[in-house]
């Protein structure tokens, strides 16, 4: 068996010489397709540069951006904090929803009061025109002159009164007329305000902090509307009062006219005596 | 995955040894060792890298986190946190807050109560019975009380005269006096009762003033300019039927002109024919 296993490199020497070409073209193919050595995770020089490249970076991330973004986070937790118990703080807002609720309840009955009929006359024409008067309805304005001059009486014709005294009581008559017709306008604009104030309170009970200034911006525009229309009645007011006092300055001109008119008619009738 | 690599690589070597070992030709031998390397070096796996291009990577890496990305979570995180400070000491400070609150107790305490009396103040003066009575119905903000200020009228001011003691005219002018004069008295009556409840309403919306916040008091400001148009259209009633009574009063004075008219050219008739029958 020694002696076998010593001759072994003795024949495998032969064994090349014989098959040199062979064993030259093993050795190539050997030497040319030997697998490429692994780099080692741990002894490898460059595994460890990467290692360490990386733990850097995910150092780096956990201080630079997890540090900067746990600061904006407790910034935002701050400022959201604020926000919520400081600027809108939900209890509050329901309460002042709670609280437009309340009043709109109350607003209604004072809408109620407005509309409770008032009518009192009691003779037929007085009544007409009463009903006319308290109709809150613009479509009555047409029946308004009929209505009046119902209870009223007309201008007096040509023959029964001089012309200074006919313009006088056209102008008191339509100066009166004008101030009711306009009052049913004024009473009918007031309804329909009252109606706007309901649903303005009722979409504000709705509404959300960002939503109420802009249902207050409305509101506001309602109220010049009002106050608008508040005024166009005091001028109409105002005007009566002006016809009113003209009507007195006419009285007392009239007056001075038939006091002269009489003077001149008893020196005639003295003359003729 | 290595093993897998050297168990292939034992395999290859030992077909090319047979392969070798079988041929007889040096040609065929030489033919078959260049293939065999040739197809080696197709497949086999590219060159790895140099470790120089990997530091510069990292370090790029490196570099962009703590120069851009540093930068602007710094930048964000200062915006915020001026932003915070901006709320919290310009826009909606919690002291001015508090004060604004505190103000608006004090203005309670201070006009509420003393308001209240002044519009409370007793401004009854009648002394006989019929007019006290009338005075009472009329400024007593009750709505439920009509009849009984209509009779407590007819008792001051009297009825309407009945058909036989008055011309038709004077009763129809009289009536509508009356009437309007009444529906003006009810009308108030229940723009008193009206009044009190829009005292109510602006003491609610005071007093939930001073507990207000910033985001609720919009709520409140809305509600009472809403408010703010029902009192004008209140007031425009008032004054719809001041002109419905201010025209009353001048159309009476115009009805007593016109019938002044007639009389007078009635009177001069007479008189004409008097003096021409002396």
């Amino acid at each position: 068996m020694t002696k076998r296993i010593l001759l072994m490199p003795k024949r495998g020497v032969a064994w090349i010489r014989k098959h040199r070409l062979g064993t030259a073209a093993l050795v190539l193919v050997l030497v040319a397709t030997t697998p490429h050595t692994g780099n080692g995770q741990f002894l490898d020089p460059c595994c460890a540069m990467l290692a360490a490249g990386l733990t850097t970076i995910s150092n780096t991330l956990s201080n630079v951006v997890g540090g900067g973004l746990h600061s904006i986070l407790s910034v935002e937790q701050s400022i959201s904090h604020f926000e919520q118990q400081v600027v809108w703080p939900q209890a509050l807002i329901s309460q002042a929803r709670a609280l437009v609720g309340q009043l709109q309840g109350t607003f209604n009955q004072i809408q109620a009061l407005s509309q409770i009929p008032v009518n009192s006359a009691t003779l037929p024409g007085s009544q007409q025109l009463e009903q006319n008067l308290l109709s809150r309805n613009p479509n009555q304005i047409a029946q308004t002159t009929a209505a009046y001059n119902a209870v009223y009486g007309t201008v007096p014709g040509e023959t029964d009164a001089s012309a200074q005294v006919r313009d006088l009581v056209d102008m008191t008559d339509a100066a009166a007329q004008a101030a009711m017709k306009r009052a049913i306008e004024i009473d009918s604009l007031a309804d329909l305000e009252l109606q706007a104030a309901g649903q303005i309170t009722a979409s504000v009970e709705e509404a959300a902090p960002g939503s109420a200034p802009i249902l207050e911006a409305q509101a506001d525009a309602w109220l010049i509307r009002a106050n608008a229309y508040t005024q166009a009645a005091t001028a109409d007011l105002l005007r009566l009062r002006a016809v009113d006092l003209a009507d007195s300055s006419a009285e007392l001109k009239i007056g001075a006219s038939s006091t002269a008119n009489l003077r001149q008619g008893l020196i005639n009738l003295l003359q003729h005596n | 995955m290595h093993f897998a690599v050297y168990i292939g690589y034992v395999v290859w070597l030992s077909l090319c040894s047979s392969l070798v070992m079988n041929f007889r030709s040096r040609r065929h031998i030489v033919v078959a060792a260049l293939a065999a390397v040739l197809v080696v070096t197709l497949v086999s796996p590219p060159a790895a890298p140099a470790q120089g291009s990997l530091i510069t990577a990292v370090q790029a890496v490196l570099n962009v986190i703590n120069g851009v990305i540093q930068a602007a979570l710094q930048a964000i995180a200062s915006v915020r946190a001026a932003v915070g400070a901006f709320y919290q000491s310009v826009a909606w400070p919690v002291e001015l807050i508090a004060q604004a609150r505190v103000e608006v107790l004090q203005m309670m305490n201070r006009y509420r109560h003393l308001m209240a009396g002044i519009l409370n103040i007793n401004l009854k003066s009648a002394t006989l019975p019929a007019p006290q009575a009338l005075e009472n119905l009329m400024r007593d903000h009750q709505i439920n009380n009509f009849r009984g200020l209509r009779q407590a009228f007819t008792n001051a001011y009297r009825a309407i005269p009945p058909a036989a003691d008055a011309s038709p005219e004077d009763r129809a002018m009289a009536d509508m006096d009356d009437a309007l004069a009444l529906d003006n008295l009810e009308t108030l009556k229940a723009t008193d009762s009206a009044t009190d409840l829009e005292l109510q309403a602006a003491d609610s919306m005071e007093n939930a003033a001073a507990q207000a916040a910033p985001g609720s008091a919009p709520f409140l400001t809305a509600a009472a300019t809403a408010s703010s148009i029902r009192s004008q259209a209140l007031t425009q009633k008032m004054l719809a039927a001041e002109l419905r009574q201010e025209a009353a009063k001048m159309a009476h004075g115009n009805e007593l002109r016109k019938r002044g008219a007639t009389f007078t050219l009635q009177l001069r008739g007479v008189l004409i024919n008097l003096l021409q029958h002396n």
